[in-house]
């Protein structure tokens, strides 16, 4: 069985390196992307099937992955969004454009694996 | 050689002034050149130095990593957890490799929750990090006290509050805010009892720092504000007012309206924006009453809060201050006649030609 594809956008290499951990602990296979530009590559490339990516990237932000994704590329491939506090206004924007999910930092991994559980069942 | 000696002695026959710029530029020439070796040298021991840190950076998260799922209880640490911890300790006794470990656990601690937090929190016991951020604490640098107050803040170390808390009236203001961002920060509402006996200003940028650190919580249940409402330190006082605000204290009723004779013209003008807030009606009634006592920044202020609160029975009082010396409160007064009587308001306008402003009456008439 082919694992599935993550696509994680986050500029914390620890925290990337710690959700990579957990997630392909879970049988996944992760696409670690620093900023926003490589998120956009990995999707056009790898087409993931499902994407995690925080709202504040350097160069291309986590709302602008999103319309990517949405608007240009024509794809409904799930997307959690992770924002941290003060985000809101972000938050409701992303949705606006089409996230599905979201997650406030900080956050518990155990939490973001149930999570991404349910948007690929 | 004889070129040379031809150089000599042209340079020897030249005007004083021609040498000087001759030296001048030689000397110039070879520090450009020296500077640029520096320079270069500097950049590649810069470049090296960066390439130390993310090598080292990439090792610990790993470690950090291979630490946090070692284990699934947070307090216990098995074989492998000491492994790390001891490998660890070894890298602390660098001062460079310390702050980098500082900056992963700290990147880390930012952005999870729950029992990982917990563990990061262990590491941190373990690996004898606190213990060199309690030594910070016994520096004779005020910028190395502040520092570690910071280090134990983020890490949220409970037990550091008796070597934290006699800064409290530290010399320094830095060292000052850093010990009431950790008292707020680790032990919320309670952590405010600083300011019972405080005496030295409580600078605006702290108190928003206060206020957006106590906003996170969840537990919003605030203490007892009315000692700070009758504090000596003004600062206390605005802080006190900002909480009653925002955490909506309608027990302080009566501090408040004392508030409003304070000699302060600041709190006098704060207090009204809190009363509107909790009380409106009942707050404007009082104000009203005393009106001319107040100061004109109060009776803007006054204005400010009958122009969200008006009803038809206050239209006397308005029309009283239609010509009013002050522009803001004729402007205010204006814009509330509009509101409760347009007819008045259009009489006004027709009649005002003469003997009121009419730009004023234009830029009302077009709101």
């Amino acid at each position: 069985m082919t694992k599935k594809k993550i696509l994680l956008a986050e500029d914390n290499s620890t925290l990337s390196l710690l959700l990579k951990f957990r997630l392909e602990k879970e049988g996944y296979e992760l696409l670690i992307a620093k900023d926003g530009n490589e998120a956009i590559s990995f999707i056009i490339s790898e087409n993931p099937d499902l994407i995690l990516t925080d709202i504040m990237m350097p160069f291309v932000s986590g709302l602008e992955v999103i319309s990517h994704l949405r608007l240009k590329l024509n794809l409904d491939t799930p997307v959690i969004v992770f924002s941290s506090a003060g985000q809101e206004e972000m938050v409701l924007k992303a949705f606006n454009l089409g996230a599905n999910d979201f997650m406030a930092k900080p956050f518990s991994p155990n939490e973001l694996v149930i999570r991404v559980k349910r948007l690929l069942m | 050689m004889i070129n040379s000696q031809y150089s000599i002695d042209y340079f020897n026959e030249l005007p004083l002034i021609i040498k000087v710029v001759w030296v001048f530029s030689f000397v110039l020439f070879l520090t450009i050149i020296l500077l640029t070796i520096y320079l270069k040298i500097f950049r590649s021991y810069l470049r090296k130095k960066d390439q130390e840190k993310v090598k080292f950076k990439t090792e610990y998260e790993g470690l950090l990593v291979t630490y946090l799922y070692s284990s699934s209880d947070p307090r216990k640490l098995n074989p492998e957890q000491e492994a790390i911890i001891l490998q660890l300790q070894n890298s602390l006794k660098s001062a460079s490799e310390r702050k980098i470990i500082i900056s992963v656990l700290y990147n880390l601690m930012n952005e999870v929750s729950g029992e990982m937090s917990e563990s990061i929190k262990t590491f941190y016991y373990k690996t004898g990090l606190i213990d060199y951020a309690l030594a910070k604490l016994k520096n004779k640098n005020w910028y190395t006290i502040a520092k570690g107050i910071g280090e134990l803040t983020r890490f949220n170390i409970v037990e550091a509050h008796d070597h934290i808390s006699k800064f409290i009236k530290h010399p320094r203001n830095e060292v000052r805010n850093a010990t009431q961002l950790y008292l707020v920060n680790l032990f919320r509402f309670n952590g405010l009892h600083f300011l019972d006996d405080l005496n030295v200003p409580l600078s605006e940028w702290v108190q928003v720092q206060l206020l957006e650190t106590l906003q996170k919580f969840d537990d919003q249940q605030i203490c007892n504000i009315q000692p700070w409402l009758k504090s000596t330190n003004n600062t206390v006082i605005l802080f006190a007012l900002k909480l009653a605000q925002i955490y909506n204290q309608f027990e302080v009723k009566d501090s408040l309206i004392e508030l409003l004779s304070h000699s302060n013209k600041e709190i006098r003008v704060k207090a009204i924006d809190v009363l509107s807030h909790l009380y409106g009606i009942e707050a404007k009634e009082i104000l009203k009453t005393n009106f001319n006592e107040l100061s004109l920044e109060e009776q803007i202020s006054f204005f400010g809060l009958l122009e969200k609160l008006v009803v038809p029975s206050d239209e006397p009082f308005v029309e009283k201050h239609l010509f009013h010396k002050n522009f803001e409160i004729q402007l205010l007064a204006l814009k509330i006649l509009k509101s409760i009587n347009v007819d008045k308001f259009k009489w006004l306008s027709n009649s005002a030609k003469t003997n009121y402003n009419s730009e004023m009456i234009e830029y009302v008439n077009n709101i």
